[in-house]
């Protein structure tokens, strides 16, 4: 290939990526706007003209139209009202320091920032002129997060929605964009599926046959600890998790152990507690020596219900020590592991029933649903027909999230009829619970238009569409009681309502769903669950430190929303969360033990997420760091930049061991830099990756590299020149691009909480909503409450050109609860 | 996340007193499959598989050196030995679609997966107005699909949770699946046995007739139900807001269409098996769980159609067991490094040998006149041939399976470069007994496949 050829591929690369993310490709091209509004040669000189004609032009010209952008004199510089889309775009570019490209000349910082200043400020004025506050998908599906969540509010049983539904579909790096959410018959089974089995455990089926469940370790989870909070101090091993046990009834628990088979593999005598709800049922003694104490089985019965199942060793001498004072052995990923003989652990747990099950009264979920009982004895229809009924309007309120209406109703009692005249009148809302929970009106969340809006105009959504969006945002969720009863007396929109109850939302132990689901994919700890850093290189990755490492962010994250931080602390904050495992990981002392517990650091070298194994392992290789994934990660999630796509066929780095002696990676990079069409993005991407060369492919601190023997280089200069040379300066100078980061943050939690991708028409509301909470410190709550009292957040409109989607009746009637058609204006 | 998983809610109890409970992997070759061809031999039942390997292929290990009749397997297909004589190796065939056009750069992985099957130029878009075409195996499912309880099954084994994955500038969805039930609706594939297993047998407490009949009345209630309140919404909602209602509504009726054949053959006596514990720690306990599960709904006649993805493009899955411990898109972009492009040819013959488990089943299950193998198409191939520079053209596929004596294995046959992969499907869709004119890119039908 010869080298023209490379530079043009990559201008095609570069165009590419000049389109970005926020701006839809539903706006017209903005070449369009340019030509429906010819503007000619005269325009005057103004000086957003002039500086377009310096540092601008050369390349957005009719000729060249990089990037599909034309903002030669074909273009009113002043006049922000016939592209606002192509000006934000424009705006955006400017203000992350992607525009002008790297090499090329650009205007003095004050002077450009002036500029875009007050390009933002005309765009400001166009968007208060023109409210455009978007419109969410009006049918968006729930997701398996949101299903489980419903499923646990509504008939307070938790269920691990992994093992009933599919994973979503993701699109603007979030699984609730309503728009990707689709329906397909394969989905439809599960969803029907799910509702089969989750009424079944819900209301305990008399007739259920005796099943096995099993939970698993992962062989990769080392036991030589305590192994988990719910299990007894001093415990070894095993695990504890919530099972739901139908029926009261007998149930055989067997304990399976890893290597069980050859005696040789295991060493010692130890003793094994099983315990339901912390409360000891039968204690086993295994002895490497006597293969029948390994048959670990025994049948006991169990009220019905969630029941905590905890299976453990008491633990020895041994697993009090410190990690460096114990005998040391193999990690488990190595091959010698598998010789090496270990204290028994326990690889799985089956339980098998129930035998002779009885309907237990009064389980949670049973006392969830069943509002009323049929008087014993009564077998008058009439009186069943009437306790149902009101069973079935409570449930179906809460599914719902609306009140319920004769049309929401019938159906769902026809359903009850048809199994009550199966069986029982518990069969019969089985039935009905089955068909609430498979019905569009719960699996959907669904928005109407009031019968006479017009289109183009913002309008307020409904007080119970309210709801909805501030419980799906905050917990994912379906809203409780108390929302409901407000929002049903148009109570909820009243400002002061609002905030008090957003208050009261973040406070409940429910909003940890925002760590979950929100942070959980905007920082890739996801990810983390298929993260495979390579065994030879990094023996001691086993599961405890994978699981180390999300519970460490989950929990940091945890404490800066729930002690309202600004949101700069993400990375700043001097502190984090640790067990001894991930202590020792990180070369910090004096923690000891298993629990997890707030640990200032020594120093600042890992400050705030920057220096958190989880994030620093989902952005490396298997077998190295990546600075250039680091700084893309950097530039997509913290600073709200994303560099475009790379070019076509490119070559991937020479790996060691290649030929020749081995070399950093970071010298490997420097081919990035020496060519100047790699260099004009990854002179924006790499240096950020640089900054934090001191830490390796799964997070541990270095300073020399392995392969290559010589010092780590944590330096390099960020794009506007700043120079850092150790991690803690590299934070520093993040830091000083607070409005970046700041602005990031926001655009991805306006994202997950619309569930939609922002649009051009976003842009001014994210900058208000900035300037409103900087009062604030950009602290979360500000943030979060500035999200919901925004207009995209509070309103919705019809698109202008959407005059044919009227409805078949315009009397939507008893469909529609009445609060839509009477809205109240404030 | 947790290190504890839950592998499964089973309520479903083995037949015992029947002998013994059999677990996965059960299929037992003397049971036959459950067919009309056991009844009426004269026209057998044809099976359609379409299974996609990423991040191309070493094409110098899997191209045979000689042509015809008689040709000498290649290191890549060396496991393909045992069923040589219904193996059609197929070389020059082209997915053009694949190819970018002008101005829309990179993308070529995901355009790889997403056209392989429906030789449609894709449009890229990351974000929901993504347009594909309706996929070869789908436009079969629509045919052989009428006599079964699902038309087809879309089988996975990578998940599709991880973020940053997807191919730069394409929505995920390009990304996630090989198959188009239409243009613009993606089948979700899926990956983990367990939910396979209650795709195919349902949730109902045992395969016994009565109980399944009782499950049977139940869904057929709830449906009803269903089918009431969609009604009543769309009518509350305006024309444009209804699609994804619409879309649920198509999804009732496929599943309606699903319970009314399983009441018609509710009498059928399904094989005793065990339910899976849900995703299996090793890739070789995975893949062979899923094509058990494939095999099972062939025998069983749940589904005629299948469609496997072994891995999604830009797959880094390493391969460790053989020697493989780097990524497998790393070694895919092998620089013409012979240590690189033989680790790929390795993964490569791996995958070929998985593939070889599953025929070998087939190969033992009695099917009307002969083995399921024997009344069965199997397409194998990727959207990619050189994984370095992401070549769409003279790609790796092969054709395997009797096709019900309709095809002539034993052959390598050398087509003319750039001949459209789609004409392989217009051939195979007619040997499947649903003719059509045209398809994707398609000029005609694909020459040799009967005879040279």
């Amino acid at each position: 290939m010869t080298t023209r050829n490379i530079a043009s591929v990559i201008a095609a690369g570069l165009l590419i990526g000049l389109a970005l993310p926020t701006v839809q490709a539903q706006s017209p091209a903005p070449q369009d706007h340019a030509a429906a509004k010819p503007a000619s040669a005269s325009d005057p000189a103004t000086p957003s003209r002039a500086l377009l004609d310096s540092y601008c032009v050369r390349c957005h010209n009719q000729r060249l139209k990089t990037g599909g952008l034309v903002l030669d004199r074909t273009v009113n510089a002043d006049d922000v009202s016939a592209a606002p889309d192509m000006w934000e775009r424009v705006a955006k570019k400017v203000r992350s320091g992607a525009m002008p490209p790297a090499g090329l000349p650009r205007p003095d910082a004050s002077a450009f920032t002036a500029w875009v200043s007050s390009l933002e400020g005309s765009l400001d004025h166009f968007a208060i002129a023109n409210p455009n506050p978007g419109r969410p998908a009006p049918v968006h599906r729930l997701n398996r997060a949101e299903y489980a969540n419903a499923v646990r509010d509504l008939l307070a049983i938790q269920i691990d929605g992994r093992s009933f539904l599919p994973a979503d579909d993701s699109g603007y790096g979030f699984d609730n964009i309503g728009d990707v959410l689709s329906v397909s018959p394969g989905l439809l089974e599960r969803y029907m599926l799910a509702a089969s089995k989750v009424a079944r455990l819900a209301i305990g089926d008399p007739t259920l046959r005796p099943g096995t469940t099993t939970y698993r370790s992962s062989p990769l989870a080392l036991q030589d600890d305590r192994t988990s909070e719910q299990l007894p101090f001093g415990s070894r091993g095993g695990f504890a998790v919530p099972h739901v046990f139908p029926l009261d009834g007998e149930y055989v628990i067997k304990v399976s152990l890893a290597r069980s088979l050859d005696g040789a593999q295991i060493k010692g005598v130890h003793t094994l507690d099983v315990r339901i709800d912390h409360a000891l049922v039968k204690q086993f003694v295994v002895d490497a020596g006597d293969p029948k104490s390994k048959n670990i089985e025994l049948r006991v019965p169990v009220k019905a219900g969630q029941r905590l199942l905890g299976v453990s060793f008491v633990g020895s001498i041994d697993s009090a020590l410190p990690r460096d004072l114990r005998p040391a052995q193999p990690p488990p990923t190595a091959f010698a592991f598998q010789l090496y003989p270990i204290d028994p652990a326990v690889s799985s747990i089956d339980i098998v029933g129930p035998y002779d099950g009885k309907v237990s009264p009064d389980t949670a979920s049973r006392k969830a649903i069943f509002a009323c009982q049929p008087p014993p004895g009564s077998t008058s229809a009439a009186t069943e027909k009437a306790c149902a009924t009101k069973i079935i309007s409570t449930l179906a309120r809460r599914a719902y999230r609306r009140p319920t209406t004769e049309a929401d109703l019938k159906p769902l009692l026809t359903a009850y009829q048809v199994g009550r005249a199966e069986r029982t009148f518990d069969e019969g809302i089985e039935w009905a619970l089955e068909a609430i929970l498979s019905s569009p009106k719960f699996l959907f969340r669904i928005e109407r238009d009031p019968a006479n809006v017009k289109p183009g105009t913002p309008y307020r959504v409904s007080d119970l569409e309210l709801a909805s969006r501030l419980s799906f945002f905050i917990w994912s969720s379906i809203p409780d009681e108390t929302l409901l009863d407000l929002a049903s007396r148009n109570k909820l929109s009243e400002p002061a309502t609002l905030a008090l109850q957003v208050k009261r939302m973040l406070a409940d132990p429910k909003s940890k769903a925002i760590v979950d689901n929100f942070a959980g994919q905007w920082l890739w700890l996801r990810n983390l669950r298929t993260a495979a850093p390579n065994a030879d290189l990094f023996p001691r990755f086993d599961d405890n430190l994978r699981e180390a490492f999300v519970q460490e962010t989950s929990l940091f994250v945890d404490s800066q929303i729930r002690e309202d931080r600004p949101l700069i602390e993400l990375l700043t904050a001097n502190y984090t969360f640790l067990n001894e495992r991930l202590a020792k990981h990180y070369g910090i002392p004096d923690v000891y033990g298993s629990h997890f517990r707030r640990v200032n650091y020594p120093d600042d070298r890992r400050a705030g997420l920057l220096g958190q194994g989880s994030v620093l392992t989902v952005t490396s290789y298997p077998n190295r760091t990546s600075p250039v994934i680091r700084g893309k990660w950097l530039l997509e999630n913290l600073l709200g930049a994303p560099p475009p796509p790379p070019p076509p066929n490119v070559p991937a780095l020479k790996e060691n061991g290649e030929g020749g002696k081995p070399t950093t990676v970071r010298a490997r990079l420097e081919q990035h830099r020496s060519n100047p069409v790699c260099a004009s993005c990854h002179a924006r991407m790499d240096p950020l990756g640089f900054g934090l060369e001191n830490f390796d492919a799964i997070g541990q601190w270095r300073t020399e590299d392995a392969e290559a023997h010589t010092a780590i280089d944590a330096s390099g200069v960020l794009q506007d020149g700043t120079k850092f040379s150790t991690p803690s300066e590299f934070r520093k100078a993040l830091v000083a691009r607070k409005a970046d980061f700041v602005g990031s943050v926001t655009e991805r939690l306006l994202t997950y909480a619309l569930g939609r991708g922002l649009e051009y028409y976003d842009a001014p509301v994210v900058r208000e909503l900035l300037r409103d909470a900087g009062a604030a410190d950009y602290r979360w709550s500000a943030i979060i409450m500035g999200i919901v009292q925004s207009k995209p957040f509070q309103m919705r409109m019809l698109p202008a050109a959407a005059g044919a989607n009227t409805a078949d009746n315009n009397a939507p009637g008893k469909e529609v609860p009445a609060t839509s058609s009477t809205r109240r204006s404030r | 996340m947790s290190i504890i998983t839950k592998r499964s809610l089973s309520r479903r109890t083995m037949l015992r007193g029947l002998g013994a409970t059999i677990a996965l992997p059960l299929l037992d070759g003397m049971i036959p499959a459950l067919t009309a061809a056991t009844r009426t031999a004269a026209k057998p039942v044809q099976r359609l598989g379409c299974i996609y390997v990423p991040n191309g292929m070493e094409m110098r290990a899997w191209t045979p050196a000689a042509e015809g009749a008689g040709y000498g397997l290649s290191p890549i297909l060396e496991p393909m030995k045992p069923f040589y004589d219904q193996t059609m190796v197929l070389t020059g065939l082209a997915d053009k679609v694949a190819v970018p056009l002008p101005g829309e750069g990179i993308g070529d992985h995901a355009r790889a997966s997403s056209t392989w099957l429906t030789g449609v130029h894709v449009k890229k878009t990351e974000g929901p107005d993504i347009r594909a075409g309706i996929s070869m195996d789908q436009i079969a499912a629509q045919t052989l699909g009428k006599h079964t309880q699902l038309a087809s099954l879309e089988l996975a084994l990578d998940s599709v949770e991880v973020l940053g994955a997807c191919d730069a500038g394409y929505s995920c969805a390009y990304a996630n699946t090989i198959s188009w039930r239409t243009p613009t609706t993606p089948l979700p594939m899926e990956n983990d046995p367990r939910a396979v297993f209650e795709r195919l047998f349902g949730a109902s407490n045992s395969t016994d007739a009565a109980t399944r009949l009782a499950r049977i009345r139940q869904e057929k209630t709830i449906l009803d139900v269903v089918t009431e309140e969609i009604g009543s919404l769309s009518r509350s909602l305006g024309s444009n807001d209804r699609q994804r209602l619409n879309e649920y509504l198509e999804a009732v009726r496929d599943v309606e269409r699903r319970i009314q054949t399983a009441e018609s053959q509710s009498n059928r006596e399904l094989p005793v098996l065990d339910q899976p514990q849900g995703i299996p720690d090793s890739f070789e306990k995975h893949i062979q769980l899923m094509y058990d599960l494939l095999a099972l709904a062939y025998q069983a006649d749940l589904t005629r159609v299948g469609s496997f993805m072994i891995s999604r493009e830009v797959s880094s899955r390493s391969y460790p067991q053989i020697g493989v411990p780097d990524g497998h898109h790393a070694v895919s972009h092998h620089q013409n490094d012979p240590v690189k492009l033989e680790k790929l040819a390795k993964v490569n013959n791996y995958h070929v040998k998985q593939f070889t488990y599953f025929l070998d089943k087939l190969r033992n299950t009695p099917d009307g006149d002969g083995t399921l193998l024997d009344h069965s198409i199997f397409v194998y191939g990727s959207g990619i041939s050189d994984g370095n520079i992401h070549f769409h053209l003279d790609l790796p596929m092969m054709l395997v399976g009797g096709g019900a004596g309709q095809f002539k294995g034993g052959r390598h046959v050398r087509y003319k470069n750039e001949t459209p992969l789609a004409n392989l499907y217009v051939s195979v869709l007619d040997k499947l007994g649903v003719p059509t004119e045209q398809f994707g890119d398609s000029t005609g039908k694909l020459e040799y496949l009967t005879d040279l």
